[in-house]
């Protein structure tokens, strides 16, 4: 089969590769129909981060056609339509049981890794490093999928794939986000980033009843499309600009209920030797992502919540704890406990209360997948969303 | 070895809704005894030890049944190629590794069905000593299981440590991980045998740094091949 290879930083390729096959019992195949580029591939691409080995496939947003299944699914048969959730979980151990799926105890085979530099291991992840599990990722024609008894979602209703691809990841990613931001009816919501998870927090903040959404980045299209929502946009680049000052404006003084850093810092760990070091010159270097979670923490209102979907993966320099204690307020993170999650997103999708569609701006083919990992990073040609079908000759 | 009830305890504090109600029994892999954390023993004397724990969803009786049939070790330990009885307290244990093959004779010392066992080589190429305690967790979360291992360093850990990427502290805490996994999944989870393109020279070392050379336990696949 054709897949996405991850063979260096800044050296990707589509190659041909052996097709995969049942490992484990509750394994099962999927024809991939669909797949995305995902704004954390990016760092990947640009070797940020640690523990990826050349010839590994891409990819983590992935959709498709049920191939074969391990004799110990009994849920799943060969033709089902489904979407695969980014994180991999048992659904036996005290996490899942909890409902914290993506702190899955049993899905990580290299958990050790993670342990080092964490603690504790979370649950394996599709295409994004050994330590994360070195499981083989959907930027390809095919893909196992491991306890494909409790992860993946079938979709019955029609509805075309990338109506419902974004369950994958992205969309759960922004609603959890707005969960987490515990918002009331009426509140006021800050958005920082509106990349494709920002844009599903801004989405799902107003699903759940915030009165006022304030959006910050500096990408016009981005902006642009935070707008088409509803959202109020703050473009931090423009001149005479103050993010702080425009959430005192818009909030009467008071700062936004809620603050939510779509940006992260993501890429960084404290997995290997000497990177906390690499963390800090990443600090200095690239300034915007750290000051977002400053920013937040300054911007949010006594006894506010600050929520965070974007990534952060080492060590910080410079929070303001101090502030966070003085105000009071609540921080809820993590990566998206996404079984929770898809199965309500899929009825508001199928109820038309959501079109997850709008804020894709390429389809390709997986030949020129590399090259838009390229176009992507540089920000040119207006991107907002790739997708991937893995099986066209030529873009669509 | 007695086991210690904090009966006589005196205490203001008279509500303890969620707390565990018995107390744990003095053995070596105890974490608790009369109410105080025990660290595990320090490495001695040429002797090493490690001591690691899981919660796993099961009865501590279930679990004791898994770990007592020493010939399904194979399913869920790294590199145990075989496990034969040989008596009713003693079995035969053969290791593979890349390039050698290490044998042992292994005896249960004692034994407390859905409880606790304890063993130690009794001969061959390992010399070694274990004892797992299978216990409730508090408020009815399922069982902890810990494990204390010592080893003498020798053969053994030397072949571990330099062909496999493990050491073989680490290799307790990965077996036990794969008992958990087995337990509550039926199965472990698996990267050996998925595609991927060509690793290079680079992403062999690395591979190797990531102790993914050792070869991940079959758990019930074997059973059906």
């Amino acid at each position: 089969m054709k897949a996405v290879c991850w063979m260096g930083k800044s050296k990707i390729e589509t190659l041909k590769v052996p097709d995969p096959v049942i490992l484990n019992p509750h394994d099962a195949i999927l024809r991939v129909t669909r797949t995305a580029i995902c704004g954390s591939d990016l760092h990947l691409f640009d070797g940020f981060i640690p523990t990826m080995e050349q010839g590994d496939i891409l990819g983590h947003e992935f959709m498709g056609i049920v191939e074969d299944v391990g004799r110990d699914v009994k849920n799943l048969k060969p033709g089902d339509r489904v979407v695969v959730p980014f994180t991999i979980a048992c659904g036996q151990c005290e996490f899942c049981h909890k409902g914290l799926w993506s702190a899955c105890d049993n899905t990580n085979p290299n958990a050790h890794l993670m342990e080092t530099a964490y603690g504790y291991s979370g649950s394996g992840l599709f295409g994004y490093s050994h330590m994360m599990g070195g499981y083989a990722g959907g930027q390809a024609q095919y893909v196992r999928v491991p306890f494909a008894n409790i992860g993946p979602l079938k979709i019955e209703s029609y509805l075309p794939d990338e109506k419902v691809l974004f369950l994958t990841d992205i969309f759960p990613t922004g609603y959890m986000a707005a969960e987490n931001a515990q918002i009331a009816e009426g509140d006021t919501v800050a958005v920082w980033g509106c990349g494709p998870v920002g844009q599903f927090a801004i989405a799902s903040a107003f699903m759940l009843g915030a009165g006022r959404v304030i959006a910050v980045d500096r990408i016009p299209e981005r902006l642009e499309l935070a707008r088409s929502l509803g959202a109020i946009t703050v473009d931090y680049t423009e001149q005479d600009v103050s993010v702080l000052q425009a959430m005192r404006d818009l909030t009467g003084g008071m700062g936004p209920d809620s603050c939510i850093d779509a940006v992260g810092l993501e890429a960084h760990s404290n997995q290997l030797q000497g990177v906390y070091d690499k963390v800090k010159t990443m600090l200095m270097l690239e300034t915007d992502r750290p000051i977002v979670l400053r920013q937040a923490i300054q911007a949010v209102r006594k006894g506010g919540t600050l929520s965070v979907p974007g990534v952060y993966g080492g060590l910080l320099d410079k929070v303001p704890f101090g502030a966070a204690f003085g105000k009071g307020i609540t921080m809820k993170m993590g990566q998206t406990h996404m079984h929770k999650y898809m199965k309500p997103l899929l009825e508001r999708i199928e109820k038309g209360q959501i079109d997850p569609s709008y804020i894709i701006s390429h389809r390709i083919t997986l030949e020129e997948a590399p090259h838009m990992y390229e176009v992507w990073r540089d920000k040119k040609e207006k991107v907002t969303k790739i997708v991937i079908d893995p099986w066209a000759e030529k873009a669509a | 070895m007695a086991e210690i009830l904090r009966t006589d305890a005196r205490t203001a504090l008279h509500e303890r809704p969620g707390a565990e109600q018995s107390e744990s029994r003095t053995l070596g892999a105890n974490v608790v005894e009369d109410g105080r954390y025990m660290a595990p023993p320090t490495d001695e004397d040429g002797k090493q030890w490690v001591r690691t724990s899981v919660l796993i969803k099961g009865e501590p009786r279930d679990l004791y049944g898994l770990w007592h049939n020493v010939e399904d070790a194979p399913l869920w330990q790294e590199q145990i190629a075989s496990v034969t009885r040989t008596g009713e307290k003693t079995s035969h244990w053969t290791m593979q590794s890349a390039t050698g093959t290490l044998e042992w004779d292994s005896e249960i010392m004692s034994d407390e069905p859905g409880h606790r066992i304890t063993w130690r080589s009794i001969g061959g190429d390992s010399e070694n000593a274990g004892e797992v305690v299978f216990e409730a967790a508090p408020g009815g979360r399922g069982t902890y299981v810990t494990v204390l291992q010592e080893f003498r360093m020798g053969k053994l850990a030397s072949t571990f440590e330099t062909l496999t990427g493990r050491n073989p502290k680490q290799a307790v805490i990965e077996n036990l991980r794969h008992f958990k996994a087995l337990a509550e999944t039926g199965e472990i989870p698996r990267t050996h045998g998925q595609p991927h393109g060509p690793r290079g020279a680079a992403g062999t070392v690395k591979s190797a740094a990531y102790a993914e050379n050792v070869a991940q336990p079959p758990g019930l696949e074997r059973m059906a091949s």
